[in-house]
């Protein structure tokens, strides 16, 4: 099956895009990072008859699906030939990555596995290989599925992104991003530019742990990630975030609260876990059920948390001896 | 609109003129007749068609052709030299790896991206490697003693 006509634009520089996306505001005009959703999701989709319990005659009618688009888009912006857009770089106590980058760079950059553990943990997970080396980062922020498995992560250790237009330039935090399943705050003319992340000056720690059926191409059940700061043994800001359990990402303040001005023990890691599987609001589907996935987000909140005190105390550990 | 645009194909330059919406696996198959490379479920599930983008294992049918233009593309035709099979299509044959063929363009692709970051991987790393390459006959089991086997060719090798 074909993919529907479009044009092609495909500037090599922001401030070309800008001017592009400044004019063509009024049409429909969609940007294309590594292309595996968009281009998925361009396709119209084709099933066999034959699944349709109706059909008693078991014999292979093709009948065509509506793609995910109501109106294909006129216009697709191409983002690969701009190469500000892709790559991680360390300015001071900031980690700035580029909404270009792919999730394979996520996943073989060792400041991102050493300061940022919990998106690392995110880009492992997402996909197969070949998804990880041609989807971005931005696009999967951007596609905005509530259990996107860098949009957990990159909601627990509290990213900011930056939106750029002709008009200016606007910092948000994640965790106003996300409105619904594939729906942002993001303007017609806007172009998501980077992800910035401050790193705080004492120990901290973050995880994301995915719970799916299979090792790839997989779509999680339930997904939670954490992020601990801890000054002199005391816990001083926590971020608890789960995937998969609500229409977008959903962070869970009430759990990073209850840990906050005390030690990680154990008893308290669990009381946090409680309250997050308190908080969780998933539907019964066919990846699981609603009342299973509640139980998982305790446990797997409880394991990401022991993981972000394990990561934290080891990081003290490694400095220590260098 | 058509366009022209400039492809390099296992080290071949072409010129073809291109819909935006032609996507790279339709262009090495109708425009270039290279049909080596597989179209399987087209929404980047099987991984039938997998060419590699610069030395990268990349879905051919979620790349627009003209997303294209300036790298360099490999694709399972441009593999062996000649009528001398690469060292890991030797070891796909002779473990036993391909029963219908339709993964094998993608599976040996993705190994060779693989053996060249990494020469001496483990199973684990083996399987993570090619699970985006879906097999529907051999179990797997043969294809991982291939890529075993193809990391112990290439080392004799070099």
């Amino acid at each position: 099956m074909r993919l529907p006509k479009f044009d092609y634009l495909s500037p090599t520089s922001l401030t070309e895009a800008l001017e592009i996306m400044g004019g063509y505001k009024n049409r429909r005009l969609k940007l294309l990072g590594g292309g595996t959703d968009l281009l998925v999701d361009l396709r119209d989709k084709v099933i066999l008859d034959v699944h349709n319990p109706h059909n008693q005659e078991h014999r292979c009618h093709i009948k065509p699906v509506q793609s995910a688009f109501n109106e294909p888009p006129e216009y697709l912006l191409s983002l690969s030939r701009i190469a500000d857009l892709r790559g991680i770089r360390s300015e001071g106590n900031k980690i700035i990555i580029g909404a270009m980058t792919t999730i394979t760079d996520l996943e073989r950059s060792d400041i991102v596995k050493k300061k940022l553990s919990g998106l690392h943990d995110g880009a492992w997970q997402l996909g197969s290989p070949l998804v990880r080396n041609r989807g971005t980062y931005g696009g999967n922020l951007c596609n905005a599925r509530p259990a996107a498995d860098t949009a957990i992560p990159t909601m627990a250790l509290g990213g900011k992104l930056v939106l750029i237009s002709k008009r200016g330039e606007r910092t948000v935090e994640h965790d106003d991003f996300v409105l619904g399943p594939g729906n942002t705050i993001i303007m017609p003319d806007e172009i998501l530019k980077e992800i910035i992340f401050d790193l705080p000056d004492v120990q901290y720690g973050s995880a994301y742990i995915k719970l799916a059926n299979r090792k790839a191409l997989e779509i999680s059940v339930v997904g939670a990630a954490a992020s601990v700061i801890i000054k002199d043994g005391i816990v001083i800001s926590a971020r608890i975030t789960l995937g998969a359990v609500a229409p977008k990402p959903l962070l869970v303040p009430e759990a990073g609260q209850l840990l906050l001005d005390r030690e990680l023990t154990d008893d308290n890691i669990e009381k946090a876990a409680k309250t997050a599987s308190k908080k969780a609001k998933p539907i019964t589907d066919h990846r699981g059920g609603a009342t299973y996935r509640t139980s998982m987000v305790e446990v797997l909140t409880k394991r990401a948390l022991m993981i972000c005190r394990a990561r934290a105390l080891n990081a003290e550990r490694m400095e220590a001896s260098s | 609109m058509k366009r022209i645009i400039h492809l390099k194909v296992n080290g071949l330059d072409h010129e073809i003129a291109v819909e935006p919406r032609r996507t790279l696996a339709e262009a090495l198959r109708i425009d270039l007749g290279l049909t080596g490379t597989r179209i399987g479920c087209s929404i980047g599930d099987c991984g039938a068609c997998t060419v590699l983008i610069d030395g990268v294992p990349s879905f051919s049918c979620l790349t627009l052709a003209v997303e294209a233009e300036g790298h360099e593309i490999l694709t399972i035709e441009g593999v062996a030299d000649g009528n001398k099979l690469h060292p890991v299509q030797e070891a796909f044959v002779e473990v036993g790896a391909i029963q219908c063929g339709f993964c094998t363009p993608g599976m040996v692709l993705s190994t060779l991206a693989l053996l060249d970051y990494n020469p001496d991987p483990t199973e684990d790393e083996i399987r993570r490697a090619l699970s985006g390459n879906l097999c529907r006959c051999t179990g797997y089991q043969k294809i991982i003693d291939a890529v075993k086997d193809a990391a112990r060719r290439m080392k004799e090798l070099s």
